[in-house]
């Protein structure tokens, strides 16, 4: 006798979904769905009653958290699933993660824990490792079944993303692992507690096996605390509607947002074909790959899609010449790629009444085992799945742009490209006292992209969190008192530039302030200087790369004695060393992530990120854009000139007969410094055949050419002899 | 064209949407319409028909100045607004751009304008593409040297039409669906 409905067992129900789904083609086999249609209005208040309770809990919950990214950035989400594990009902929060909890189920389903540990209630159950359904280790889900008399009718889960997950390097988005092994702190599927309540025992886990003990345990109740207050609201709920009608309207809730996400695409995009690429780097050799021989080597990722919108308003990604598997970090599984791709599918046509599963119904993927989403090593590290997935969610946002601007709707379009930069942070304090911490500032919060009719806007959106905050810098302080901020603001110039520009992207500046004993830094960036996206927009520039300068052994005290203006963000720090005013022993840039490095009194830290796409052809500004750009010093009168091709007069205003004069220029330019396509194909053949790559552009051709649908593209683009290799 | 017209969203408002004037209240209205305009495609090609100087039956508008186009000889072709003709729009319009490569850092901070946050020329080119008639950029690669110019976008028009919009074109055929991008560089390697 199972714990499911009519007896069956866990196994028995998930294998049941997804059986009929793939042969009615509705969820749960829905061909009607008879509550919703019999009376929407009450259908309605069973939505909206658990969608109420979700935001509860989570507005409860999160008090208990010490954790800033919980209880300032919104990095945290509490959901009500059903039996099987798909999301009916979410709080607001990290909108993804209703994607990755199915898998979970499926998990514990397939390995018997109906049997052993076995599922009661009160049971409080963990996960954050990846090959079971957590996207990656930082993401921790505590999820409690909810019983009604004997059945198992649903399941409430808390999530959130921990400040430091005792991996190699301090924080949660370490860039460093070649395996599960050194990802840090990776619990498979565990009962963790019993009468609603954690077990004592795993305390000492988050105290032994992590850096940030008190945060973590605090998340950690946190998650319990608000898994078992949405469990009671729930079953209030049963007792008001009913147990028949729960049981049925949950699974109506996706059948029904099933078919809205079908008409939606239907109503606005156009079917067909379009394509995505992303690249960037990974840089192993000589650092990591001295202690890991198999690591020993840098990776320029390749990661395009084929994406169709099918005639039947199905959305199909076919990932084939994506990257190989490897030892490095940020290998994934298909739960992180649904998890965050979900991302660019909310802002885009997933916009229903609840956030859920239904996605999972009406989108697939084809990803090819032994690539880096489907690594057949089981011991793959995944710590940073999520830099590489996460490149899939604009694939979403851009080629739905570019085909809901082919159908008219120009304001649902909303393209943008990968962004954020985060960093954890260990030290040892004067005294011995060790502590760890991290930062989200530039995760939180991204300009947008710009669209066809308007310019993006600064600081206003978060992919991966689609309620966007900055935090407090003030409360960060209090946590990181080393990390004293001197600058928070948009930088002139950082965007994406087109016709219509992406809106600016933010700087962090911050003075070391006595840091104790040692104090490192880890810096994860999305881009490494491929470019935020390999395509832009109509015209427009990809948006420009996240940038992580550190400055060593600066005179920055002496300035800020003297009560002079200082530097607040990498551009100024770059013209004041430049200029003199600045002094600096020593100098790293990255255009994405840095190596841990090691912070002194008096350095500078300087990060940037979501500076976005733009869009169309930058010399068909219009001058009215143009002038109150400069006006306001957003772009500056240089780049106005030699991007936009506007000039302006020492007031700032555009010299409009001298302008049009300059975009003739630029455009006899283009003529003069470009090739008609058949002689830049001859061109660019020669440089194939002879083999003219870098390192790191070769060994990524080698690795992707495997692939038969790349090869075929490649070899017939540039008419190349069978034998050919890289 | 259409047998109602949905004026929620007028031709006007289309007309400032394209044409990048809208109000942003205007704008918003348009993102709250629920549900949306069904017209709102033959209320869009109305208002770029109008807004191109030839008469080609515009099929579909695929970026900011290109149009796939019906030609009286039953082809369907790619057509930028200054009436530049791209060819058959099964075959990637890009290789029939007039294409500029940026190579340098120098060249890449021309115009992203933060020599920091540029390119690396060691991974990736910029590859810009021109109209060939009106020199208007068309579209911009960060690609390594080598990659295959990326089909942005390959439309199952007869699909689109005929179960999307219910009016099905008159040239319907089966093999419209195809990306035949690979015929370009076969046929130069014949022409040498």
């Amino acid at each position: 006798m199972g714990i499911c409905y009519q007896g069956k067992t866990l196994k028995e129900a998930v294998a049941e979904k997804e059986g009929i789904f793939k042969e009615t083609g509705y969820a749960y086999g829905l061909k009607e769905i008879k509550l919703v249609e019999s009376d929407p209005a009450k259908f309605m208040r069973f939505q909206m009653r658990l969608v109420a309770s979700c935001i509860g809990a989570r507005e409860m919950a999160k008090l208990i958290s010490a954790n800033p990214m919980s209880l300032i950035q919104g990095e945290l989400l509490f959901l009500l699933a059903t039996p099987e594990g798909d999301c009916v009902s979410a709080s607001y929060g990290l909108a993804g993660h209703v994607q990755a909890f199915p898998f979970m189920i499926q998990a514990i389903a397939k390995l018997g824990f109906e049997e052993d540990p076995g599922i009661t209630a009160g049971d409080v159950f963990f996960n954050n490792d990846a090959l079971y359904g957590a996207p990656h280790n930082a993401d921790c889900y505590n999820f409690v079944p909810i019983f009604y008399k004997d059945e198992l009718i649903g399941w409430t889960v808390g999530l959130n993303h921990i400040v430091d997950v005792g991996g190699l390097q301090p924080g949660g988005l370490g860039t460093i692992s070649p395996s599960v092994f050194t990802d840090g702190f990776t619990v498979p599927p565990t009962k963790i507690g019993a009468n609603f309540k954690t077990h004592k025992w795993w305390d000492l886990h988050w105290k032994r096996r992590t850096r940030t003990e008190v945060f973590n345990i605090l998340d950690d109740k946190m998650r319990t605390a608000g898994s078992v207050a949405l469990h009671n609201r729930v079953l209030e709920v049963v007792e008001e509607f009913g147990v028949d009608y729960f049981r049925q309207g949950i699974k109506e809730i996706i059948e029904r947002e099933r078919r809205v996400l079908i008409e939606r695409i239907k109503t606005m995009a156009v079917p067909g074909m379009y394509n995505y690429l992303h690249m960037n780097m990974v840089n192993y050799k000589g650092i990591v790959g001295k202690l890991f021989a198999a690591s020993n080597r840098d990776w320029f990722m390749h990661q395009p899609a084929e994406m169709h919108i099918l005639p039947d308003g199905r959305i199909h990604a076919d990932l084939e010449g994506l990257t190989s598997e490897d030892e490095f970090h940020c290998n994934g599984y298909e739960s992180a790629l649904r998890m965050l791709t979900s991302l660019g599918c909310w802002p885009m046509f997933a916009y229903t009444q609840t956030l859920n599963t239904a996605l999972q119904y009406m989108t697939s993927w084809n990803i090819p085992p032994g690539s880096l989403f489907n690594p057949q090593n089981p011991f793959a590290g995944t710590v940073m799945s999520l830099m590489q997935v996460g490149k899939y969610i604009w694939m979403y946002q851009n080629c739905l742009s570019l085909s809901f601007f082919s159908r008219g709707y120009l304001e649902e379009c909303f393209p943008q490209d990968p962004a954020g930069v985060g960093y954890g942070l260990a030290g040892v304090m004067k005294d011995g006292f060790r502590w760890a911490g991290g930062d989200m500032t530039l995760i939180t919060c991204w300009a947008s992209g710009a669209t066809p009719f308007k310019d993006g806007d600064p600081a206003s959106v978060c992919s991966p969190n689609p309620a966007a905050d900055q935090g407090e810098a003030e409360l960060a302080e209090f946590l990181q008192p080393t990390n004293l901020n001197i600058g928070r603001t948009l930088i002139p110039n950082y965007c994406g530039h087109g016709k219509f520009r992406g809106g600016l992207g933010t700087g962090i500046c911050q003075m070391i302030m006595e840091p104790g004993q040692s104090l490192i830094a880890a810096v994860m960036g999305a881009t490494s200087g491929q470019g935020r996206c390999a395509l832009g927009m109509s015209g427009g520039y990809p948006g420009l790369s996240d940038v992580v300068y550190f400055a060593h052994d600066t005179n920055i005290r002496d300035i800020l004695k003297e009560g002079k203006p200082y530097p607040t963000h990498f551009v100024e720090i770059g013209q004041w060393l430049k200029d003199g005013r600045l002094k600096a022993g020593s100098v790293e840039v990255f255009r994405g992530s840095s190596p841990n490095v090691p912070l002194k009194d008096g350095d500078l830290m300087a990060c940037a990120s979501g500076a976005r796409m733009g869009w169309g052809d930058p010399i068909e500004r219009r001058y009215g854009l143009a002038e109150k750009d400069v006006h306001y010093g957003w772009i500056t009168p240089q780049a106005a000139k030699s991007i936009y091709g506007v000039l302006t007069d020492n007031k700032g205003q555009v010299k409009v007969a001298e302008s049009d004069a300059l975009r003739a220029d630029i455009r006899k330019v283009r003529k003069e410094k470009s090739l008609d396509a058949k002689d830049w194909w001859k061109q660019e053949r020669e440089k194939v055949l002879a083999k003219d790559f870098s390192e790191n552009v070769r060994s990524m051709y080698t690795d992707c050419l495997k692939w038969p649908k790349f090869r075929r593209e490649f070899m017939g683009m540039w008419q190349l002899p069978e034998d050919y290799k890289v | 064209m259409e047998e109602k017209r949905d004026d929620r969203f007028p031709t006007e408002n289309v007309k400032l949407l394209v044409e990048g004037t809208i109000s942003w209240e205007d704008a918003k209205k348009a993102m709250r319409l629920r549900p949306k305009d069904k017209d709102r495609f033959w209320k869009y090609l109305e208002v770029l028909q109008q807004r191109v100087p030839w008469k080609d039956k515009i099929l579909l508008r695929i970026s900011d100045h290109l149009y796939i186009v019906a030609k009286p000889d039953a082809k369907r072709v790619v057509k930028c607004d200054c009436g530049h003709e791209f060819g058959d729009y099964r075959v990637n319009w890009k290789l029939s751009c007039r294409i500029r490569v940026r190579r340098t850092v120098e060249e890449m901070t021309e115009v992203f304008g933060i020599e920091e946050a540029t390119l690396d020329p060691s991974l990736v080119e910029l590859r810009e593409y021109y109209c060939p008639g009106c020199l208007a950029q068309l579209a911009t690669e960060a690609v390594p040297v080598g990659y295959p110019p990326i089909v942005e976008m390959l439309p199952d028009l007869d699909t689109f039409y005929r179960e999307w919009l219910g009016k099905p074109l008159p040239d319907e055929r089966p093999d419209w669906f195809q990306n035949r991008t690979l015929e370009a560089p076969a046929r130069w390697m014949e022409e040498g």
